[in-house]
């Protein structure tokens, strides 16, 4: 009777922890939407073009938002993804730290083939597919980059790029602490790559141990950053304001890797060449004032 | 301050461009080529101080690039609204930037070398001239400079590593300020600060 009574009363704790939960999700999630939308920029007006101009060409709604992000990202590096991403630069020697990006490449060729086919890129996906069974064998498992010298260089699809391909615009630009600079397209195209064509994840799908996950996750932002540190500390030295430059600087890369590394096309300024011998005659006074 | 150090530097610079070049060169490549061997030459393998690297190379990027038309692309559709007196200040400053970014890293420099590859056209009488840096290890960068027709050769109006344009990086970060933080005459003070920053780290 009495066991009975403590399983009820079990139940009854159970039930309204649960609700408590559900409670506190949901203030959870109105409490993200309500920063979200507060940390939205709002489009200046039309009485200032400049202003409209600028706004789009960042494409950045979330702006407010995406610097409190920056931030925290910021903080999280300077603590803790810095020093072992430094720690790693300078312990690992640089071929060794080369093998680990190989390894890693060839481990996620799934994506980028899939995405290849996804974009109708046949003989890309044919080159992705050559260089996987190259490397894999005469590159030792993926650590070595043979295929590269074999005339089949390394190239990265994702499905962010295929979405863009498929003509689907990047809505907002989109910081996430850790991960970094994305995009609301690109980072939805991040989770289909992760749960659809991640080979990783399959293996931990089929009830392999979680950590394996964690694990891989770790070593490819300890890959990802350790490569892109010197970049990213040079830009951060020549700018004045670190999170325009770097969005700047993401969303051209970004542009870049959708283009499939052609050259950029040349940016117009009132249907001109910016660069014209005579561009702006307005200003041809100062540009002797050295 | 800066101003007299310019006007020193400018000087010396003008004797060392005198020197080693009085054209850029007939060809985009051409110029790029010369450019890439008289920075590695004189500037990055010399055994001269920091200070005259700086100087050199401020002679060199002036020589070599079309740094006003650089400084109005960077400004945009602000150009048009900013007064010749802002203007001259601005390009002045933006120089600074570029020469003391760029110097700061030149004691890095480990026998890298540069590898033109092809040059298409681009815009008017331009081209985009597609080259790489080349490391001792064989590890190599993407670099493509953008290139306008000019009356002493083709000098340089952007430079493109791995897809990022510097001039684009710089326009949009510099619209953001000028948007955010007190419009011209914030970004000017700004890059005064910066500028007074980079200098003094240069004599440190």
């Amino acid at each position: 009777m009495r066991a009975g009574t403590s399983v009820e009363g079990f139940e009854i704790v159970c039930v309204e922890l649960l609700r408590e939960l559900q409670r506190a999700k949901r203030l959870m999630i109105a409490v993200v939407c309500a920063s979200i939308v507060a940390g939205c920029a709002s489009k200046p007006p039309k009485s200032e073009p400049d202003a409209r101009a600028v706004f789009k060409e960042n494409n950045d709604r979330l702006e407010p938002f995406n610097r409190a992000m920056f931030g925290v990202d910021q903080a999280l590096d300077a603590v803790i993804i810095r020093p072992i991403s430094w720690t790693y630069r300078e312990v690992v020697p640089a071929p060794a730290r080369r093998g680990v990006t190989n390894f890693l490449r060839n481990l996620r060729t799934p994506i980028t083939f899939a995405n290849d086919l996804l974009q109708g890129e046949v003989k890309r996906a044919g080159f992705t597919l050559g260089r996987f069974l190259i490397n894999t064998t005469a590159g030792i498992g993926g650590l070595s980059d043979v295929a590269a010298d074999r005339g089949l260089p390394y190239h990265y699809e994702d499905f962010g790029q295929t979405l863009a391909v498929w003509g689907v615009k990047e809505q907002t630009y989109l910081y996430v602490p850790i991960l970094g600079p994305t995009g609301i397209r690109d980072g939805f195209g991040l989770a289909v790559d992760n749960f659809g064509f991640d080979p990783v994840t399959w293996y931990t799908y089929a009830d392999n141990p979680q950590w394996v996950n964690w694990a891989y996750f770790g070593a490819l932002l300890v890959d990802l950053k350790s490569g892109t540190m010197e970049a990213t500390d040079e830009l951060k030295k020549s700018s004045i304001d670190y999170y325009a430059a770097l969005r700047s600087a993401y969303q051209q890369n970004r542009a870049k890797e959708i283009r499939n590394g052609a050259p950029p096309p040349i940016e117009e300024i009132d249907g001109e060449d910016p660069f014209a011998k005579n561009s702006d005659p307005s200003q041809t006074a100062t540009s002797t004032v050295q | 301050m800066i101003h007299r150090r310019s006007a020193i530097g400018t000087a010396a610079a003008a004797l060392f461009v005198g020197r080693a070049m009085a054209q850029t060169g007939d060809t985009p490549t051409v110029a790029i080529q010369k450019f890439a061997a008289a920075g590695i030459t004189d500037i990055l393998s010399a055994k001269i101080t920091q200070r005259e690297k700086t100087t050199r190379f401020r002679g060199l990027f002036k020589t070599f690039f079309d740094i006003p038309a650089i400084g109005r692309f960077v400004l945009g559709r602000f150009a048009r609204a900013t007064s010749a007196d802002d203007m001259a200040k601005f390009q002045a400053l933006f120089e600074d930037v570029v020469v003391y970014t760029w110097t700061r890293r030149f004691g890095e420099y480990d026998g890298q070398t540069l590898s033109v590859r092809d040059s298409v056209p681009d815009g008017d009488e331009g081209a985009i001239v597609n080259s790489a840096i080349v490391g001792k290890d064989g590890q190599s960068l993407a670099v493509a400079w953008r290139t306008r027709k000019r009356a002493t050769g083709h000098q340089i109006v952007d430079v493109i590593i791995e897809g990022v344009s510097m001039a684009i990086t710089y326009r949009n970060e510099y619209a953001t300020v000028i948007q955010q933080n007190g419009g011209m005459s914030g970004l000017l003070a700004q890059l005064k600060k910066q500028v007074d920053e980079l200098a003094a780290k240069l004599d440190s």
